[in-house]
C-alpha cells in the first residue's frame, strides 16, 4: 500500500519563528523553451529563467507580524523557511492577505517566491512526540474584536466585513553564472481592501475617493496583534440588493504604497 | 573640492578623512591629508631650516663619470653637504636613469657625504626599495661612519606584522607595502627629549627613545645593501631644527604629489573603520577599498559581446576576391556589459566608477591611460583590459538600477595560439595528448602537432566516454583527431535554428536607357554569392563555448566549410567577419554570425606558427 505523509497541526517556521498554518502548499516551476535546429530535430530544452518556485501557506496569526511579512515595508531580505524537515533558503515574500468575517478567526494568507534547489525527497511527516508535545497557541486573531475605521471613510457606517490583500512583484536579479538571485526586489507595492457595509456616501468621482483607514486585528481579549494603515482611493463600489435582504454595499480601496529616496 | 570630484556629475564625493567611518560603496577621493602641500623652500610662511634637499628633477642634481654612473649627488640647498661616491670600480657607482625620477643605488653602490649635522631635525625620504631576491635588512640611509651608525633599516615580508622599519635595533611595523612602492619615511628626531618619531606616508609608526649619538653626526651614507636588489631614492629633505605636525604634512604632501601615483577616486568595498590605518595605501585598507572594479560589482545575464574583422577584400570578378586584414590584429571587439538589479548606492558607485575612467594613470610616458581590467562572462577570459566608451541607466523603480556599460578591447591578440578571448586555459579547453580520456559532445582540445597542418583546434563529435560511462582508457589511434576513424571535427558542425532566413542577392550588371527601358547583363561567373546571417539561440554554455572557440579561431577572416540547410544543402566555402554573443541565462545562450561565401580557392590552412615554449 502506497504510503502517504500524515500532517496534523502543521509545523511551518519562518526565519526559526513558530507559525500555526492550516495549510502549506509548494510547487516548483522551470521555464524552459525547445531548441529546435535546422535539420528539424530538437536540440535541448533551454532554461529561460531560474527555477522559481512558489509557496503558500495559511496561518492563524497569534501575535504581532514579523517586519519580514510587512510586504509593503522597506524590508526585502530572503527569509529562511522550514515544513516538513524541509529547508527552503530563499523565501521572498510578495504578498499577505487576510479576511475578517463576523464571529471568525481570521486567517492570513501568505504567499513566497523561492529559488534554488530543494530536498524536497527529504520531506518527512511530523513526529508523535513532536505533535503531542506541542503547545496550542491560546491566543490568535479574531473578528469578533478586530475593527476597520470609518472615521475618514465618508458615508460608511456599519461595516459588515472587510479583507485586506498587499502584495508586490519580485523581480530576481542574477549574478552571470549562477541560478539563484543575488537581489529578489521590491517593485509595485500595494495595499488592497475590500469592505462590505450599509451604505458608502457619495458615489466616486473620475478619480476615486480619497480614504483613510486603519485596520485592527486583536485576540478575543481585545489584545491588539496588528495593524494595518492604508491611505489610498476608493475606487469600486457596488450596490447589491436581493430578495429578504438588506441593501448591502461594498468597496474597493486601493493604495499605491510608495518610498521617499533618501538622498545618498 | 579636487578637480577629480568637481569632474564628477555625483554629488557628495568627499576627500578621504581618515577620522570618518564609511559604507560599504561608498566613494573617496584620497589624498595623503587635507591639508595643502608645500615646496620645502618655500619660505613664506618663516623660516624653515632648510639645509639639505636632493631631488632628481636636474641634471644639474648628479655628477656622473663618461658612462653616466653618478659620482655625485648635488645638494639643492647652496652651502649644505653633498653626496659622493670615492669608489674607483664603475660597477659600485650609482645609476641615474634620466627619464625616471629617481636614482638606484643596488648592491655595492654607495653615496656618502658630510655636513648634515645637527642635534635635532626633521628628514623626509621619498624611496623604493625593490623586492629583494632573499629578505634580508636593507639600509635605506645611516648617519656616523666606521662602525658607529645610527641607522634607518628595511626587513620583512611585504605584509602587515612582518614589514618593518627598523631604528638600529628597534623595529616599527610598517602599515604600507615597503618593497616595489613608493614611500615617504619622516623621521622627527628630538634632541631634548632624546627620542626619534618615525612617520610612514604620514602615519605615525612609533617612536624610538633614547638614540645614541651617531643620530647627530654629520656624515651621511646611502645604499651599500651587498646583494639587494636596490633603493630607488627619489628625494631627500632635511631640516635641522624642529617642524610642527601641520608643517610635516605639508612637505610629506608634496613629496606624496610628486612622486605617488596612488591618489585619486578609491571605492570601499566593506564597512571602513576610523583610522589612518584604514587608508587606501596601507596593508589594512587594502581590504577595505579598491579600485578594482570585480571587487565591487558582478555582471548580470544579458551581457554581450560582439566581434568583427577589419578586412579590406580585392574582388577580381566573376564572384572572386580575397581578403586583406588590415593589420595584424584583425578583430575588435566590444562588450556590453550589464549589471543589473543595483540599488541606488551602487548605481552611484558605478556611475562615478565610469566617469572616473580616464582619470586612471597613463600607461607609460608614451601612452594613454590604463584601461579597466574586466572579468569577462562566460567563456570569456578574465583580467581583460578593456575602455568603457558609454553607459545607459535605466532605472524601473525606487532604488532599482540597471546599467549597460560599452566597453572596447584591443589588447588581445588573435596570433596567441591559445586563443583571442576564448582561451585554452587547460580547464574549459584542454589540449590533448595520448593520455586523454574524457569526452563529451562538443568538447574542445588543441591539438599540438609537429605537422602545420594537423596543428590547431579539434571539436568532439563522437559519444561521451569517461570513467562515468566506465572507460577510463583514451582513444584509440585512428579514433584521435587525426586519426582515419576520427571522433572528432575541425568543420562548422553545429546546427542553426530551425527559423532562418537567406536572403540571395544576383551579381548583375544592368544598362539603363534614360527614359526608356533597362537592360541587365551578366556579370561574369559566379553571380550567387551568399551573405547570410546564421543564428544559434538558447544554446547551453557548453555548445556556445565551442561556436566562439570555433570563432574565435577563425579570427574573422579564415575560410571554412559550412553546409546549408534545407532545401540548398549544398557545402560551401564561407568566412565570419562578424559575430556577436548574449549570455542570456545560464545555459541558455544566443549567438548571431555573418557567414559571407568564399569562392576563391584556399590552399593551405591558415594557422599562425606562434607556439611559444619557454625554455626556463
Amino acid at each position: 500500500m502506497a504510503k502517504f505523509i500524515n500532517y496534523q497541526n502543521l509545523d511551518f517556521k519562518l526565519n526559526s519563528q513558530n507559525f500555526y498554518a492550516s495549510k502549506v502548499s509548494l510547487s516548483i516551476n522551470a521555464s524552459v523553451d525547445p531548441v529546435l535546429v535546422s535539420d528539424g530535430t530538437l536540440l535541448d530544452y533551454a532554461p529561460q529563467g531560474s527555477l522559481v518556485g512558489s509557496l503558500s501557506a495559511d496561518f492563524y496569526l497569534t501575535g504581532s507580524l514579523p517586519s519580514f511579512l510587512d510586504i509593503t515595508g522597506i524590508n526585502s531580505d530572503k527569509i529562511t523557511g522550514l515544513f516538513g524537515g524541509v529547508q527552503i533558503d530563499n523565501l521572498y515574500a510578495k504578498s499577505l492577505s487576510f479576511s475578517v468575517e463576523p464571529f471568525q478567526p481570521t486567517i492570513l494568507s501568505v504567499e513566497f517566491d523561492w529559488y534554488g534547489r530543494l530536498s524536497i525527497q527529504n520531506i518527512e511527516e511530523q513526529k508523535v512526540s513532536e505533535r503531542q508535545n506541542k503547545q496550542v497557541p491560546q491566543y490568535f486573531a479574531n473578528a469578533y474584536r478586530s475593527s476597520m475605521t470609518n472615521t475618514d471613510l465618508d458615508g460608511v457606517e456599519s461595516i459588515v466585513n472587510f479583507s485586506y490583500n498587499s502584495s508586490c512583484d519580485r523581480p530576481a536579479f542574477f549574478k552571470v553564472d549562477e541560478i539563484v538571485p543575488f537581489r529578489v526586489a521590491k517593485l509595485n507595492k500595494k495595499a488592497e481592501i475590500s469592505l462590505s457595509s450599509n451604505s458608502l456616501g457619495d458615489s466616486i468621482d473620475i478619480d476615486g475617493k480619497m480614504v483613510t483607514t486603519t485596520l485592527t486585528l486583536k485576540d478575543l481579549y481585545n489584545t491588539t496583534l496588528q495593524t494595518f494603515y492604508v491611505s489610498g482611493v476608493m475606487n469600486n463600489q457596488k450596490y447589491e440588493i436581493s430578495e429578504g435582504n438588506y441593501l448591502l454595499t461594498s468597496a474597493n480601496i486601493y493604495q499605491q504604497v510608495t518610498e521617499v529616496k533618501t538622498l545618498i | 573640492m579636487s578637480y577629480l570630484i568637481s569632474g564628477l556629475n555625483i554629488k557628495n564625493i568627499s576627500e578621504y578623512n581618515s577620522s570618518s567611518l564609511y559604507s560599504k560603496f561608498d566613494i573617496i577621493d584620497y589624498q595623503l591629508n587635507t591639508g595643502v602641500s608645500v615646496m620645502p623652500n618655500y619660505t613664506g610662511f618663516g623660516i624653515t631650516g632648510l639645509t639639505t634637499w636632493f631631488n632628481n628633477d636636474s641634471l644639474n642634481n648628479f655628477l656622473t663619470d663618461t658612462s653616466f654612473r653618478v659620482t655625485g649627488w648635488l645638494n639643492n640647498v647652496s652651502g649644505s653637504g653633498n653626496l659622493f661616491t670615492t669608489t674607483s670600480d664603475v660597477n659600485n657607482r650609482g645609476r641615474v636613469d634620466f627619464n625616471e625620477s629617481y636614482i638606484t643605488l643596488s648592491d655595492s653602490q654607495v653615496l656618502s657625504g658630510s655636513g648634515f649635522n645637527s642635534d635635532s631635525r626633521v628628514l623626509l625620504l621619498a624611496f623604493e626599495v625593490l623586492t629583494p631576491s632573499n629578505i634580508t635588512e636593507q639600509t635605506i640611509c645611516k648617519f656616523g661612519t666606521g662602525n658607529n651608525y645610527g641607522l634607518l633599516k628595511v626587513n620583512g615580508k611585504d605584509e602587515l606584522f612582518s614589514a618593518k622599519f627598523i631604528l638600529d635595533s628597534q623595529q616599527f611595523d610598517a602599515i604600507s607595502s615597503i618593497y616595489d612602492d613608493k614611500n615617504i619615511v619622516t623621521l622627527i628626531q628630538n634632541s631634548s627629549a632624546n627620542t626619534i618619531k618615525i612617520r610612514q606616508n604620514g602615519y605615525e609608526l612609533g617612536t624610538y627613545s633614547s638614540f645614541n649619538d651617531y643620530w647627530k653626526s654629520g656624515e651621511l651614507t646611502l645604499g651599500l645593501n651587498p646583494n639587494n636588489g636596490g633603493i630607488r631614492y627619489h628625494e631627500i629633505i632635511h631640516f635641522t631644527g624642529s617642524l610642527n605636525t601641520s608643517q610635516i604634512d605639508q612637505y610629506e604632501k608634496y613629496l606624496f604629489e610628486k612622486y605617488f601615483k596612488n591618489e585619486g577616486l578609491y571605492f570601499a568595498k566593506n564597512n571602513v573603520p576610523t583610522g589612518s590605518d584604514y587608508s587606501p595605501i596601507t596593508y589594512t585598507g587594502n581590504s577595505y577599498w579598491t579600485r578594482d572594479i570585480n571587487d565591487l560589482f558582478f555582471l548580470s545575464y544579458g551581457s554581450s559581446a560582439s566581434f568583427s574583422a577589419k578586412l579590406s577584400p580585392l574582388t577580381f570578378g566573376d564572384g572572386y576576391k580575397t581578403n586583406v586584414t588590415n593589420g595584424i590584429n584583425t578583430l575588435s571587439s566590444k562588450f556590453n556589459i550589464v549589471y543589473d538589479g543595483l540599488t541606488d548606492l551602487q548605481a552611484k558607485t558605478l556611475i562615478t566608477y565610469f566617469e572616473n575612467t580616464p582619470q586612471s594613470q597613463n600607461k607609460s610616458d608614451y601612452e594613454g591611460f590604463k584601461g579597466v581590467d574586466l572579468n569577462l562572462f562566460t567563456p570569456y577570459k578574465q583580467d581583460c583590459e578593456t575602455y568603457f566608451l558609454n553607459i545607459n541607466h535605466s532605472t524601473p523603480y525606487n532604488d532599482i538600477n540597471k546599467i549597460n556599460i560599452e566597453a572596447e578591447s584591443f589588447y588581445e591578440s588573435c596570433l596567441n595560439y591559445k586563443g583571442m578571448y576564448v582561451l585554452l586555459d587547460e580547464k574549459n579547453i584542454k589540449t590533448y595528448t595520448d593520455t586523454t580520456f574524457e569526452f563529451a559532445y562538443n568538447d574542445v582540445f588543441y591539438y599540438p602537432s609537429t605537422n602545420f597542418y594537423q596543428r590547431g583546434y579539434y571539436f568532439y563529435t563522437g559519444q561521451a566516454k569517461g570513467v562515468a560511462q566506465g572507460s577510463a582508457g583514451p582513444l584509440s589511434p585512428q579514433n584521435s583527431p587525426t586519426g582515419v576513424s576520427t571522433y572528432f571535427t575541425r568543420d562548422f558542425y553545429f546546427k542553426q535554428d530551425i527559423d532562418y532566413d537567406i536572403q540571395e542577392n544576383i551579381r548583375i550588371k544592368s544598362v539603363d536607357f534614360k527614359n526608356s527601358t533597362k537592360e541587365y547583363r551578366k556579370d561574369g561567373e559566379y553571380p550567387n554569392i551568399f551573405e547570410f546571417e546564421v543564428k544559434l539561440t538558447k544554446r547551453s554554455n557548453k555548445e556556445t563555448l565551442a561556436i566562439l572557440k570555433f570563432l574565435d579561431d577563425k579570427a574573422g577572416f579564415k575560410i571554412f566549410n559550412y553546409t546549408l540547410p534545407q532545401p540548398y544543402n549544398k557545402t560551401i566555402q564561407v568566412y565570419c567577419p562578424e559575430w556577436n554573443h548574449t549570455y542570456q541565462f545560464y545555459d541558455n545562450n544566443s549567438i548571431n554570425a555573418k557567414f559571407i561565401q568564399f569562392n576563391s580557392k584556399f590552399s593551405a590552412l591558415t594557422v599562425f606558427n606562434s607556439l611559444i615554449t619557454f625554455t626556463s
